[in-house]
C-alpha cells in the first residue's frame, strides 16, 4: 500500500488517477493532485491506471504487428455506456470494415481513435503512439473523415484543401504537390474552383476523402464514406478505397454490407457497444456452425434416397421449380459433398442445371449475430 | 542604509529580469505556435470578409462615428467657452453635454449613448460565429482532429477577430489631421544618430512589408518577419530618443491640439476591444447557437455600459457609483484615455479579463473532448 504522499507524487508526474468510487469512472488530468478532494472513502479505490509515455517499448513492439491496437476501450456518456470493453487490432496494410447497426458505438470508437473524444477507460494506440498521451503526433498519422462530411460552404475546393494542408503542416511546394495529387486521385480536378456549398453529395464526400489523404497518412479512418451516394459513385468510391488499401491501412465504418464484402479484408462487428465478431471475411462466413448448403437444380425429378445414403448429408429439402426440382442439401460435417454429388449425378443420369454451394451472405450473418441467434464471442481478437 | 537599498534594488532587478525572461519565453512559444497555425489564422481572417455581416457592421459603425465626428468638429470650430481642449474626449463621451446652437437636432438624434450602444453590440456580432457556427455545422470535429493544439486554435481565431476589430477602427485615422488641427508639416535635415536610426527603422519596416508580398518560401517570410521586428524596434527606440533628446527634429508637425491623447485613446480602445472580444469568444464557445451567444454577450456588455448611463440619476460619490465606474468602459475611454491619462487600473482590468477569458476558452474547448 503506497503512502499518500508517494501516491500523490507518482500520480501527478506519472499517470492518470482513476477513482472508481463514483459509478462512472472518471479521470482527472492536469490538476495538481493536491487540488483533488480526497476523502477517506476514496482512498482504497484510487489506482493508477497505466504508466507514463515511458512504456513505449511495449508499444513499439505492438506497432510492428498492428497499426491500430485498441484494448478495453470504454466510453460512458453519463450513465449510458456507448462502448464497453472494445478490443481489436488492425494490422498494417489491411482494410478493415467496422460494422454495426446504428447506435452501436462505431462513431464513438472512431472519434476516440481520432482524438475528438476521450475514452472513459481503456487504451488505444496508433502506430505505437498512445491516443491520449500523444494526441498531436497521433493526429499527424491519421487521415480522419467524419460522418456527413462537414465542410465550409463558402470556400472553394482548392482553397479548402489548401487550408487543410496548411493546418496539417504542409506548406509551399510540398503543399502544391500533394494538392495536385489528391485532386487527381479523387477526381476533383474539374471542380477545383467551385464553391463547396454548391457541390453535390458525391463530390462533398470526395472532398472529405481528399482532405483525409492530404498529408499522406499511414492510417485512414473513414466514417461511412459512401453514405448517401448513388450506385455509380459507390462503385467509384469502392474502387478508390481498394486502391488506397495497397498503400495505407484503412479502417472503414459502414453499415452497407455488400461494400464490406467487396473491399475489406476483415471485419469487426460491434453491437450495443461490444465487439461481437472480429475475424477475416472467410472465417466469418463459416462461423455459423460450419454448415454449408449445396443447391442442386436439375430437370425432371430426382430420387432423393440415393442422396441420403451419402455420408455427411444432414437435411435435405426438395422443392419443385418450373421444369425441374431444386434440392438443398445441408452438410453436417466438414466433408466436401460436392464431388460425391457430382459422381452421383453422373451415375444416376440427372440432367443437372446447377450445382453450387450457397455461401451464407454477410448480411444474413450480420442479422443473425445482431439478433443474438449466434452467441457473441470475443475469441478472435486479431482480425 | 545605502547597501541595503542597493541590495533590494538588485533583487528587484533580478526578479524583474526573471519575469521578463519568462514573459519573453512564453511570447516566443506563442508566436511559434501561431506560426504553425498560420493557415487557420489566414482562413479565419478572410472568412470575415466573405460574410456580409462584417461589411454591414463596418458601415453602421463608421456612420455613427462619422456623426459624432461631425458634432465634435462643430464644437471645435466654435471659439470661446464652448471650444474643446480634448477632442477625443468629446468624440467618445457618454455623458450628455448641453449643446446650444444649430446642431442641437443632430445631438438629439445621436445622443451620447448611441455610439456606445452600437460599440457594445459589435464584439458579440463579431465573435458569435467563432465557435458556435463550427459546432452547428460539425466542422469543429474536423478542426479538433487536426494536428493542432487547442490553444493554437483559440489564439488563431482570437487574433483574426482582433485584426478585424483593428480594421474597423483604421478609417478613423482620417479624422486625425482635422481633429488635431495640423497646421503645418515641416521637413528639416536634422541628421543625428537617433534620427538616422528612426528613419532606417521605418525603411526596414517598409522593406519587410514589400518582402512579404513577394512569393518567397518559409525562410523568406521568416526573414521578412525578423526584418520587420528589428526595423520596428530600431524605429521606436530611435524615434523616442530623437524626439526627446535632440533639439531639431526631422519632421516638425505643428498641431493645434496635443496629439498624445490620440495615442492613449487608441490604446484604450484596443485594450477594451481585446477584453470584449475575448469575452464574446468565451460565450460563443460555451453556448450552442449563434444568436444565443450573441444575446448573452450583449447582456454581459450591458453591464459595462450601465455605469455610464446612470451617473445622472445616482449619487456619483457613493459606493455603488464607484463600483460601476471601475468597469465602465465608456467612462474610462472618455474621461481618462481620451484626456491622455493611461490608468494602469483600467489597463490591468482589460488585460486580465482578456487573458482569463482566453484561458477559459481553451479549457472549454478541451472539455469538449471529455464529454
Amino acid at each position: 500500500m503506497n503512502t499518500l504522499a508517494e501516491t500523490y507524487f507518482r500520480g501527478y508526474f506519472n499517470s492518470i488517477r482513476v477513482c472508481s468510487y463514483r459509478p462512472v469512472p472518471c479521470r482527472v488530468r492536469l490538476l495538481p493532485a493536491v487540488l483533488i478532494p480526497l476523502r477517506r472513502k476514496h482512498l482504497g479505490c484510487w489506482q493508477t491506471v497505466r504508466g507514463a509515455p515511458g512504456d513505449s517499448a511495449r508499444s513499439e513492439l505492438q506497432a510492428e504487428v498492428a497499426v491500430i491496437h485498441v484494448s478495453q476501450l470504454t466510453k460512458y456518456y453519463g450513465d449510458y455506456a456507448a462502448i464497453r470493453d472494445v478490443s481489436f487490432e488492425v494490422p498494417r496494410g489491411k482494410i478493415v470494415g467496422f460494422l454495426g447497426p446504428n447506435g452501436a458505438g462505431k462513431t464513438t470508437t472512431l472519434r476516440i481513435l481520432a482524438g475528438y473524444l476521450t475514452a472513459t477507460s481503456g487504451q488505444a494506440t496508433i502506430d505505437g503512439l498512445d491516443v491520449f498521451w500523444q494526441p498531436v503526433e497521433v493526429r499527424r498519422r491519421i487521415g480522419y473523415m467524419p460522418e456527413n462530411c462537414p465542410l465550409y460552404p463558402e470556400m472553394r475546393v482548392a482553397e479548402y484543401l489548401r487550408f487543410r494542408a496548411g493546418i496539417k503542416g504542409l506548406h509551399g511546394r510540398r503543399c502544391r504537390q500533394r494538392l495536385d495529387y489528391v485532386l487527381n486521385r479523387c477526381w476533383l480536378s474539374e471542380v477545383r474552383r467551385q464553391l463547396v456549398g454548391t457541390l453535390s453529395k458525391g463530390y462533398r464526400q470526395r472532398v472529405g476523402l481528399a482532405d483525409a489523404l492530404l498529408a499522406d497518412p499511414p492510417v485512414l479512418i473513414l466514417d461511412e464514406p459512401t453514405a448517401g451516394l448513388d450506385p455509380s459513385q459507390i462503385r467509384a468510391s469502392r474502387a478508390l478505397i481498394r486502391e488506397l488499401g495497397k498503400e495505407h491501412t484503412i479502417l472503414v465504418s459502414t453499415h452497407i454490407l455488400p461494400e464490406v464484402e467487396m473491399t475489406c479484408d476483415s471485419v469487426i462487428i460491434i453491437h450495443r457497444g461490444r465487439v461481437v465478431a472480429s475475424s477475416s471475411l472467410a472465417e466469418l462466413t463459416t462461423r455459423a456452425g460450419a454448415e454449408t448448403v449445396i443447391v442442386v437444380e436439375a430437370e425432371g425429378s430426382i430420387a432423393t434416397e440415393s442422396i441420403r445414403q451419402l455420408a455427411g448429408v444432414g437435411r435435405l429439402e426438395s422443392e419443385p421449380i418450373p421444369n425441374g426440382t431444386r434440392l438443398r442439401v445441408t452438410t453436417d460435417g466438414p466433408r466436401e459433398l460436392t464431388p460425391r454429388l457430382c459422381d452421383l449425378a453422373v451415375q444416376q443420369g440427372w440432367k443437372l442445371r446447377e450445382l453450387r454451394p450457397q455461401r451464407q451472405s454477410l448480411e444474413e450473418m450480420f442479422v443473425r449475430i445482431v439478433e443474438d441467434e449466434i452467441p457473441a464471442t470475443n475469441s478472435a481478437r486479431r482480425a | 542604509m545605502l547597501l541595503a537599498v542597493r541590495a533590494t534594488e538588485s533583487l528587484m532587478l533580478a526578479v524583474l529580469g526573471l519575469a521578463g525572461l519568462l514573459i519573453a519565453g512564453i511570447a516566443i512559444a506563442l508566436i511559434v505556435g501561431l506560426f504553425q497555425a498560420r493557415s487557420l489564422l489566414r482562413k479565419e481572417f478572410t472568412a470575415y470578409f466573405i460574410s456580409p455581416v462584417a461589411y454591414v457592421m463596418l458601415v453602421v459603425f463608421l456612420a455613427v462615428l462619422g456623426c459624432r465626428f461631425y458634432l465634435a468638429l462643430d464644437q471645435l470650430t466654435q471659439g470661446g467657452s464652448q471650444g474643446i481642449e480634448f477632442p477625443m474626449q468629446y468624440l467618445f463621451s457618454i455623458l450628455p453635454r448641453g449643446i446650444a446652437g444649430s446642431k442641437a437636432w443632430l445631438m438629439e438624434l445621436f445622443s451620447s449613448q448611441a455610439f456606445w450602444v452600437v460599440y457594445l453590440l459589435i464584439p458579440p456580432l463579431l465573435t458569435m460565429r467563432l465557435f458556435a457556427e463550427e459546432r452547428n455545422s460539425g466542422t469543429l470535429e474536423v478542426l479538433m482532429t487536426a494536428p493542432l493544439k487547442d490553444w493554437q486554435v483559440v489564439l488563431s481565431k482570437y487574433l483574426a477577430c482582433f485584426a478585424f476589430y483593428v480594421i474597423l477602427w483604421l478609417p478613423t485615422i482620417v479624422y486625425l489631421p482635422v481633429l488635431l488641427d495640423f497646421k503645418q508639416v515641416e521637413w528639416q535635415p536634422a541628421w543625428t544618430t537617433w534620427s538616422i536610426l528612426f528613419v532606417g527603422g521605418l525603411g526596414a519596416v517598409v522593406l519587410a512589408g514589400l518582402l512579404t508580398l513577394l512569393p518567397l518560401g518559409t525562410a523568406g517570410r521568416l526573414s521578412a518577419g525578423l526584418i520587420l521586428a528589428a526595423g520596428a524596434a530600431c524605429a521606436s527606440i530611435g524615434g523616442w530618443f530623437h524626439y526627446h533628446t535632440d533639439s531639431a527634429h526631422v519632421v516638425e508637425v505643428i498641431a493645434g491640439i496635443d496629439p498624445m491623447p490620440v495615442l492613449s485613446t487608441y490604446l484604450g480602445l484596443a485594450l477594451a476591444g481585446a477584453m470584449l472580444l475575448a469575452q464574446g469568444m468565451l460565450v460563443s464557445s460555451l453556448l450552442g447557437s449563434q444568436i444565443v451567444a450573441a444575446l448573452v454577450s450583449v447582456l454581459l456588455n450591458l453591464a459595462i455600459i450601465v455605469g455610464g448611463l446612470l451617473p445622472l440619476v445616482i449619487d456619483t460619490g457613493g459606493t455603488v457609483s464607484k463600483i460601476l465606474y471601475s468597469f465602465c468602459v465608456p467612462l474610462h475611454i472618455s474621461q481618462e484615455f481620451g484626456r491622455g491619462q493611461v490608468d494602469t487600473r483600467h489597463v490591468i482590468l482589460y488585460g486580465s479579463v482578456a487573458l482569463f477569458c482566453l484561458f477559459l476558452t481553451v479549457r472549454s474547448l478541451e472539455s469538449r473532448r471529455w464529454r
